[in-house]
């Protein structure tokens, strides 16, 4: 082990890094000619195995960092780096745990499509931008690598891009992270500002410049600036709001269920376990700026998010959109953990949710994977990822099941697995913060006790639904079909999710099955003093009320969908919001979407008649000024000059009389000049 | 070697060369305008390799180089004075990246110009005649030498789009001609009055030399732009006028809001080539102006008048975004989302600091590929089915996979993705903005938050584009004839779009490659503007 550990850890971040990339490039060159994806493959095997030696070299090891000059901008030089420590070798080992078992998956879950090497260059390209935005130095940097992951998500929702759903999801994805990045750039600008640097190590680090800098008479006082005050909630609210949009934070959150559209592996990677946790990645890599008010408004939506979800999860058919809402729903929580300083506990929900959110979304594919082929062999029209056409799946897929009870457990917060450890943690930290802030507070770990008991509900409900009771289609497809109508998952599909299945349980993460506070994750994040002073009595009884609540949910469940004794009325309103996501999308194509798109036309039609009708009445001025004087010209100036020439003309024609040769005309006109000359004499 | 007089001239010859060349020769003239823009884009290259990153530049002249100066036109005028014109040229940091990027850009040009069938002759003379007059303005230092390039730029792309342009050809000629001769009629009153202004220090004669008017010392007591006790005229400061005056002339060509309506027909009817021209070059003479001319000659107005620069700027870009956000013709929408681009230009160069005005110039240039790019890519479908309406197409992913890949990364490039150089300009216009008002330039910070929101809307009309015209199911206005003439790029379309589309990529990775050398510039203009603040 000791040579191993001789290797840099910056060549292995690195090669790490690398190895996605040289797999996209590899994958951008050859296109169709290699459909196999082994190069990808190989690429985050590599990842996995360098990453993991970073993660075991600098974990509990001083941090460790290089920079190279990328270029000058004024007086400021910006520079390319890479900062090792806890926080970002956590993450850069988490990225290829999750994405290797999904890679192996995806060889046979995708195999046969006709785009094949597009997904495979798009994966890599994901992997490689979600890596490089974990161990990046530079918030600028971050922020590079934080809009690739959009664009990569981009890409793989958008994957079968000739549905109109799918095509409409990404654009829709796209854009709401858009507003989330105007928040990250925002956000720089305000720290730019301040502190003329965006290296996350003068700003963070030991002694940085976020420490140095204090409150003074309304100003807020860097070393190097200062601005007002408010500037420092604005900068928290700015990177919050980008980190609503990629984590999916309500009201941010509509994206995420409609990415659904993706390949169930893309979502199982990317909109489960990875890229919806950067945001609450970055909100604990920039933690020492938020002050009060900003870690209360992202406690605060954290919780609406994790009940609003969860309410809609419960109104949902669709098998990805049930998990779709219970990863917004505990990103939710991993919110409120920031909000409550305890971004440890956060960063281990994260960590512990990535397994076992993948594993479910794995899980459901392999369901939506059979479903899909029965569809294709019966030659039946059905949808297969609704959960009124499941059922009973438990006698044909026990593999299946089974492994994803482990992870919906897990996500319920069952007692010995990982989701126990990393959502008590929340739970109980939000309760002791709360007390410690006075009654009010309490809200919050109320709202999220409830949740908690809700996400077992919901949970339940997804697995009584497909795999208890009876196969629904199964008289329609009387007569059909040979064989059994489905089949356990092939084993490409089964192993990953085996090993996500063992990383759902406790001991991965701490050797007490019932205690966090044992667990190495949060000893390796260094937060060791809370704001707030910790309940032994919370430890106790929030955990027996979790799991009192969530066992009376499991029952009353296990009666209405297996047992058929279903007491609501489906059509009633409230669950009709909840299966139509409160119409909040309704709402916001209604207002933002056509209210942007009615301004769009304003601003055309404006500029049609307003702006070039004016240049066009300018030259209506300029032609009509012209005709007048053409006409001028050639009644007033020329006619003067013809009125002259026609008198002239005139004259003489008269003159011309005169000379007719006869000797009376001659002396006639002579006596009429010397009487015209007598004339002149007299009078003037 | 006086290497900016060749680049500057070179074209003049190719004019000659095609003009002399018998019509039996016509297939010949598209090589030698290919020939000698080429030799014209290795100069320049020569130029960027050999240039020293550490001269200054804007008011010294010193900081300059590649100069080359000759006594041009000298007369006695008597009681009035000597007439001192000279032909002054060379480069500082702010002229070199537009220069290359000229040279680019007008080899893309002479790439798409390749199907030319009407009359060549009189085609490629005139293009090379426009190249000439865009390598002059860059390099020229004399005021009177920048106006008259800037004049005769004029007339090669009044016939350019007015003879080989679209159905409305001639309306659209005759508006953007009359728009821009508006602007640069006025801009001589002040060039005529900066000449009585300024006298040469060394020989006691007016002078139009630019550099000279940069040094406040330079001005005569008691003249029209002096500085000691401004002139007024009609009440307003004389020094104020003649910004604005030219700030117009300039603006006209960036253009701004509401001064754009030229742009959308210019480019709707001019042929492929002329908009790749108009987009790259033109629009970027704009920004070159007002910095080289209206920021440096009138420091003290630019630091006085930022504030409705910033304006300006802001206006453009949200307004060129939503207008481009409701366009049905894709060739006016990629026309409307410059002036949105451009608006960052502003904003940056209003900004006074160096974060901003850097990304100012980074803008430019990253746009003047880009938007290059974008209308050659329109172009592409043009050619083949003459029809641009975006609801003409659909599913086109599916018949031209290819085409789709450059056009969305043109889009997404565009859209300011970082890795790309857009992204770069965006970002530091933005920061710099923001930080303007640390400084104390008076540009607020809303500014900056305004200027954000076009990014969000770049985005959206982009990819609303994309996915109209691109994916879904195919469906074609004309049917299974369209869909046989829809054939994907050719091996002469891929030469020109990768290379450009890898500068993108390259300047985004490695935006050192402009900023090292436009560094000193921008911080020696910083530092002059900022002595007035």
């Amino acid at each position: 082990m000791d040579q191993f550990v001789h290797i840099s850890p910056l060549l292995t971040a690195l090669l790490t890094l690398i190895a996605p990339l040289a797999a996209f490039v590899y994958q951008a060159i050859v296109g169709k000619r290699d459909q196999s994806g082994l190069v990808s493959l190989t690429a985050i095997i590599l990842s996995f195995i360098a990453g993991g030696l970073t993660w075991f070299s600098i974990w509990n090891n001083p941090a460790v960092s290089i920079q190279v000059n990328w270029f000058t901008i004024g007086e400021t030089s910006f520079k390319v780096g890479i900062l090792l420590n806890n926080l970002s070798t956590l993450m850069l080992f988490l990225v290829p745990t999750v994405a290797l078992p999904v890679h192996i998956y995806s060889r046979a879950y995708m195999h046969g499509d006709t785009g094949i090497h597009r997904y495979w260059m798009y994966l890599s390209l994901f992997c490689f931008a979600m890596l490089g935005l974990v161990i990046m130095d530079s918030l600028l940097l971050m922020y590079v690598f934080w809009e690739l992951v959009g664009f990569a998500s981009y890409l793989l929702i958008g994957f079968w891009f000739t549905r109109e759903t799918a095509v409409q999801a990404n654009k829709k994805a796209f854009l709401v992270n858009r507003i989330g990045d105007l928040g990250f750039l925002i956000g720089l600008a305000i720290l730019f500002t301040q502190f003329k640097t965006l290296n996350l190590i003068d700003l963070f680090g030991d002694n940085g410049l976020i420490y140095q800098s204090t409150i003074a008479q309304g100003l807020w006082i860097s070393p190097v600036n200062s601005l007002p005050q408010i500037w420092l909630t604005i900068a928290g609210l700015a990177f919050f709001l980008a980190a609503m949009a990629k984590s999916a934070q309500f009201p941010l959150h509509v994206w995420l269920p409609d990415a659904m559209e993706g390949p169930t592996s893309v979502s199982s990677l990317i909109h489960a376990a990875t890229m919806v946790a950067a945001g609450v990645f970055l909100l604990a890599t920039v933690f020492p700026l938020f002050n009060e008010s900003a870690l209360l408004f992202i406690a605060i939506i954290g919780t609406i998010t994790a009940a609003l979800a969860a309410y809609f999860a419960l109104g949902q058919y669709d098998i990805k959109r049930i998990l779709a809402f219970s990863t917004i729903s505990q990103l939710g929580f991993m919110m409120v953990g920031i909000g409550i300083g305890t971004w440890d506990a956060a960063l281990f929900h994260l960590t512990t949710h990535a397994f076992f959110k993948c594993l479910l979304f794995l899980s459901a594919g392999a369901v939506i994977h059979e479903m899909a082929h029965l569809k294709e062999h019966s030659h039946l029209d059905f949808d297969p990822q609704d959960l009124r056409n499941m059922g009973g799946l438990r006698q044909y897929m026990p593999k299946t099941f089974v492994l994803m009870s482990i992870a919906s457990l897990a996500l319920a917060g069952f007692p010995l697995t990982s989701g126990y450890l990393s959502k008590d943690s929340i739970v109980i930290s939000s309760f002791e913060w709360a007390i410690s802030k006075g009654n009010l507070y309490l809200i919050i770990p109320i709202s999220l006790i409830l949740v908690s008991i809700l996400t077992a509900f919901y949970i339940g409900r997804l697995l009584f639904k497909a795999f208890f009771g009876e196969f629904r289609l199964l008289k329609q497809l009387q007569g059909k079909l040979h064989d059994q109508p489905l089949h356990e998952a092939p084993k490409t599909m089964l192993i990953p999710m085996f090993v996500l299945g063992l990383f759902c349980l406790f001991p991965l993460f701490s050797f007490n099955p019932f205690s966090y506070h044992d667990s190495w994750l949060m000893d390796g994040l260094l937060l060791d003093e809370y704001a707030f002073s910790p309940s032994h009595s919370a430890h106790l009884i929030i955990p027996v009320i979790l799991l009192l609540g969530s066992g009376i949910g499991w029952i009353i469940g296990w009666k209405w969908y297996v047992q058929n004794k279903y007491p609501l009325n489906a059509a009633s309103q409230g669950l009709k919001a909840a299966f139509n996501q409160g119409y909040i999308n309704e709402f916001y194509q209604a207002v933002f979407v056509n209210g942007t798109l009615k301004l769009a036309q304003f601003c055309y039609w404006f500029d049609l008649h307003i702006v070039d009708a004016l240049i066009s009445l300018i030259q209506f001025i300029v032609l009509s000024l012209s005709q007048l004087s053409v006409w001028i010209d050639k009644y007033i100036v020329d006619g003067f000059v013809n009125t002259v020439a026609t008198v002239a003309y005139w004259t003489g024609n008269q003159v011309r009389l005169v000379q007719n040769g006869k000797i009376q005309t001659t002396l006639y006109s002579v006596f009429l000049l010397v009487l015209l000359g007598l004339i002149y004499l007299i009078f003037f | 070697m006086p290497i900016l007089s060749l680049l500057i001239f070179l074209p003049l010859l190719a004019t000659a060369l095609i003009l002399a060349l018998p019509t039996r020769y016509k297939s010949s003239y598209k090589y030698i305008a290919l020939a000698f823009t080429a030799i014209q884009f290795v100069l320049a290259g020569i130029c960027y390799a050999q240039f020293d990153a550490s001269k200054t530049g804007v008011q010294d002249l010193g900081g300059y180089q590649f100069i080359e100066q000759l006594s041009w036109i000298r007369l006695d005028l008597g009681s009035i004075g000597k007439l001192e014109i000279d032909y002054l040229i060379g480069i500082d940091g702010i002229s070199m990246p537009l220069l290359l990027l000229s040279a680019f850009v007008m080899l893309m040009a002479i790439g798409a110009s390749w199907n030319i069938q009407k009359s060549p002759k009189g085609y490629f003379a005139l293009l090379m005649v426009l190249n000439m007059a865009v390598m002059g303005i860059f390099c020229a230092l004399d005021f009177f030498l920048f106006y008259l390039f800037y004049e005769v730029m004029l007339l090669p792309l009044y016939f350019l789009i007015g003879i080989w342009g679209g159905a409305r050809r001639e309306y659209a000629a005759i508006k953007f001609f009359l728009y821009t001769l508006f602007g640069s009629v006025f801009m001589l009153l002040i060039i005529v009055g900066l000449y009585f202004s300024v006298i040469n220090p060394l020989t006691g004669a007016h002078t139009f030399n630019m550099i000279y008017m940069m040094n406040p010392q330079n001005y005569l007591e008691g003249s029209i732009f002096g500085w000691e006790g401004y002139q007024e005229i009609l009440g307003v400061s004389a020094r104020l006028i003649g910004f604005i005056v030219l700030f117009f002339a300039f603006a006209i060509k960036v253009p701004i809001v509401p001064l754009h309506t030229w742009l959308p027909d210019a480019h709707v009817e001019a042929p492929t080539p002329v908009s790749i021209i108009l987009a790259g070059i033109l629009l970027k003479i704009g920004g070159y102006g007002i910095i080289r001319i209206c920021y440096s000659i009138f420091p003290d107005m630019a630091a006085l008048s930022n504030w409705w620069l910033g304006l300006i700027g802001v206006v453009s870009i949200i307004y060129g975004a939503l207008n481009a956000l409701s366009q049905k013709d894709l060739k006016r929408m990629i026309a409307y989302s410059s002036v949105s681009h451009m608006g960052f230009v502003l904003l940056g160069i209003a900004s006074l600091t160096a974060e901003g005005i850097s990304g100012a110039m980074f803008q430019m240039i990253s746009h003047g590929f880009l938007s290059a790019a974008l209308f050659f890519l329109v172009g592409v479908v043009y050619d083949r089915v003459h029809d641009r309406n975006i609801y003409s197409f659909r599913g086109l992913a599916q018949i031209m996979p290819k085409y789709t890949g450059y056009v969305a990364v043109a889009f997404f490039a565009s859209l300011g993705l970082p890795g790309f150089s857009a992204f770069i300009g965006e970002a530091f216009v933005i920061i710099g903005s923001f930080n303007a008002a640390s400084i104390g330039t008076g540009l607020p910070r809303w500014m900056a938050l305004g200027g954000s929101i076009g990014i969000l809307l770049s985005a959206a009309y982009l990819l609303w584009t994309l996915q109209r015209m691109f994916f879904g199911q195919i469906r074609l206005k004309g049917g299974e004839s369209w869909s046989n003439a829809l054939t994907d790029l050719n091996s002469r379309e891929q030469i020109i779009l990768f290379p450009t589309l890898a500068l993108a990529l390259l300047l985004g990775v490695m935006p050192a490659l402009v900023f090292n050398n436009l560094n000193a510039s921008v911080l020696n203009l910083v530092s002059f503007i900022q002595q007035f603040i």
